[in-house]
């Protein structure tokens, strides 16, 4: 057999073994208290084998602290979790057969690219033929082939990051757990890393959990994104769900740039009413305190007879492709997406045309989405 | 505005501290900042180069001196070096292999132990209760005034002591909690090393003296390990605590125990730390005088009691064997600090987190 062969056959092997070994990953109930503060409320999520979950929220919103309790480095105070069939719950972190991509990276700076991607075989016992074949396997996989014997210190973020992410993949783990891998790189690599991160875990086909606060990253990699916020789960569903279909105002007001406009109104006979316009809302019930949420881009600017809400303008920006026009309505800021070569000057008044059927109407008190 | 933009960037204290580079200076500022360097250098070096003179006069160069420069002001002599090394060779051997075996046996003792207990500060949150603390002395002074006051067997004593303390740990203890944390255990051995070594001399020497170990090397390398190992539980909590945490946490989801965690990634990246903490160590020992004292008489004996026994001759202070001495009692010194200094650089953890 050639060497090219080999190799074939080897990569083969390992995409079967991969593709067998992805696991599901279940939390239940899991809770995390730091002395008095609740830092984990209650959280359940089950994750198919193979599936990219992203969790997502703002920072101090648990999501890190429920990626580390994955991993095992952080106690779970009540719940369980469990890893294809067996409860790890207590299992140590190194028993869990679980790799994580660190924000910091966490290279070993003494340590060359390859005894960085290297060091989980070596632990293993892996003999040093197969060791050295594996290493150059996940080295090429993220294009370091070539710097295998320079130090961490030698090598650009973006190439950190890939180090980074070659030590996660030569085990071949049930599951891979990312905290915010990308936030340290600048907007372009950021972009790059994110389409090859993407390619790669479709490909390696290893279950994964991927903590983020940029709702782009989310939407772009996730098969399903869960969003946290104050410790407790929001919603969990697909990325074009979670944005069209948000389940309370939160996730409405998180998801998205510019993120959904809000009015704050009442429905009367359906007719959702404001200071500043009306607009027709049938099939939902009379309420008091009522947000009107609407996106930029299912938004127009139209003549004053077809309108729904009216304002003036505080700033219009070109952007390239469009242009966002940022309005004042009432006590609201309102952005609305129109063509590239609109103009109007500030302060103007202006009048918007939302589109109905894709209006989300919240309680103004709660947060919680109403239903027509 | 270039003159503005590094204080910006690198902030006030970097921009005051750190040193220019030499070489792109202009050639006056260059000509100052040299000739401010070496006049520097030659006053640390001054002193060193007297001991070396001063170790080649005799007592009539030295008395009505000062002499500065060998063959010309005046005839150098290697009498002092024939008293040290020929005529008074045993004591100086004696006092020699006494020290090095000392300092290195202490100073081992002392990282070794150090360096466990700094880890363990940096990266396990103990909550130790002050209470059950506060039972525990109660009880061990009870054990000694038992002992000491009213000479109740030792075996008794102990044991009772042991049980009252488990019993009221138990009953209290379990109950009233007062907790401490980490800092407080550090700063706890921190102030061993605040309290002047002469409070506790007379009562080290009485306990040696009651188990018989007086003016042996066993003694004084254990008082040494004691006495140095808050310096080194202090120094190496810093080096261990500026380790990325995230290095460790990643060693372990690869797969490593807690064993080989210490060993390939937290031992490597302390080196630095490891051998200035070993060097400090190593010199506070070498140099050590008042414990020394009260704990040797002859046999035990090391450099500095014998650099001091000079002062003590009727014939006076003998200057010249003195400095003979002093200098024999450097170099060993200084052969650590050049075999350890490769590992103190700096730079070690760049490239482990971040960019």
């Amino acid at each position: 057999m050639s060497a090219s062969a080999q190799t074939a056959t080897r990569e083969a092997t390992s995409q079967t073994k991969s593709l067998n070994t992805a696991k599901r990953l279940s939390m239940r109930n899991l809770n995390k208290y730091y002395g008095e503060f609740h830092a984990v409320i209650d959280l359940s999520i089950d994750i198919e084998p193979g599936e990219f979950l992203v969790l997502l929220g703002p920072s101090g919103c648990g999501k890190s602290t429920a990626l580390r309790m994955i991993a095992g480095l952080e106690d779970i105070s009540t719940g369980t979790i469990e890893l294809g069939e067996t409860d790890v719950t207590t299992v140590l972190p190194k028993y869990r057969d679980i790799a994580m991509v660190f924000q910091s990276y966490a290279l070993y700076p003494h340590k060359t690219v390859a005894e960085n991607i290297g060091f989980p075989l070596k632990v293993a016992k892996v003999p040093k033929a197969e060791l050295d074949q594996a290493v150059l396997d996940a080295a090429n996989q993220v294009q370091l082939g070539e710097l295998l014997g320079r130090y961490p210190r030698q090598l650009s973020g973006g190439q950190r990051q890939r180090v980074a992410l070659a030590r996660a993949i030569v085990r071949r783990p049930a599951c891979f757990l990312m905290d915010e891998p990308l936030s340290n790189l600048d907007a372009k690599l950021r972009g790059f890393m994110r389409a090859e991160l993407k390619h790669m875990q479709r490909e390696l086909g290893v279950t994964t959990v991927y903590v983020t606060h940029d709702q782009i990253e989310a939407m772009t990699l996730a098969h399903r994104v869960a969003i946290m916020k104050e410790g407790v789960l929001q919603q969990l569903d697909t990325p074009k769900e979670v944005y069209n279909n948000p389940a309370n105002l939160f996730v409405a007001g998180f998801m998205g740039s510019p993120p959904m406009n809000f009015v704050n109104g009442r429905i009367e006979g359906g007719t959702f009413t404001c200071h500043q316009g009306r607009a027709p809302v049938a099939g939902y019930g009379d309420h008091v305190n009522v947000e009107f949420g609407f996106r930029p881009e299912d938004t127009v600017i139209c003549s004053e007879d077809e309108a729904h809400l009216s304002g003036v303008v505080y700033s219009s920006e070109m952007t390239g492709n469009e242009t966002i026009v940022t309005c004042t309505i009432g006590h609201s800021t309102v952005v609305v997406k129109a063509d590239k070569d609109y103009e109007i000057d500030m302060n103007e008044v202006v009048h918007i045309k939302a589109d109905l059927e894709k209006v989300c109407l919240f309680d103004g008190g709660s947060g919680e989405r109403l239903r027509g | 505005m270039t003159a503005t933009a590094p204080t910006q960037s690198k902030g006030l204290m970097r921009t005051l501290f750190e040193p220019p580079a030499v070489g792109k200076m202009a050639t006056g500022t260059k000509l100052v900042v040299y000739g401010l360097l070496l006049a520097w250098t030659l006053f640390v070096l001054f002193p060193i180069y007297w001991l070396l003179i001063t170790s080649l006069k005799g007592p009539a160069e030295v008395n009505s001196g000062p002499f500065y420069v060998p063959f010309v002001d005046f005839q150098p002599t290697l009498q002092a070096w024939k008293d040290l090394l020929i005529i008074d060779y045993e004591d100086t051997l004696r006092a020699y292999t006494n020290s090095i075996i000392i300092s290195l046996t202490s100073t081992a003792l002392s990282v070794l132990i150090g360096s466990m207990a700094a880890y363990a500060l940096a990266r396990v949150s103990f909550k130790p209760n002050l209470i059950t603390i506060l039972i525990f002395v109660a009880a061990m002074i009870g054990c000694f005034v038992g002992i000491g006051i009213y000479g109740v067997d030792w075996r008794l004593t102990l044991a009772s002591a042991t049980a009252i303390f488990f019993f009221l740990a138990y009953a209290i203890g379990k109950r009233v909690k007062v907790p401490l944390g980490n800092g407080d255990i550090l700063f706890w051995i921190i102030s061993q090393r605040i309290l002047a070594p002469v409070v506790v001399v007379v009562p080290i020497y009485m306990m040696f003296q009651t188990v018989r170990l007086l003016d042996t090397h066993l003694a004084i390398i254990l008082t040494y390990a004691v006495v140095n190992l808050p310096i080194v539980v202090w120094l190496m909590y810093d080096f261990f605590s500026s380790i990325p945490k995230d290095l460790e946490e990643s060693a372990q989801l690869d797969g490593a125990t807690m064993i080989m965690t210490f060993r390939e990634i937290v031992l490597p990246l302390s080196k630095a730390g490891l051998a200035a903490t070993t060097l400090l160590v190593m010199i506070l020992s070498w140099n050590e005088y008042l414990f020394a004292l009260f704990l040797s008489t002859a046999k035990a004996q090391t450099m500095p009691i014998l650099v001091a026994a000079m002062n003590a001759g009727e014939r006076g202070i003998l200057w010249w064997t003195m400095s003979a001495v002093i200098v024999v009692m450097i170099i060993p010194v200084v052969l650590l600090a050049v075999a350890l200094q490769r590992f103190i650089s700096k730079g070690i953890l760049m490239g482990a987190v971040k960019g």
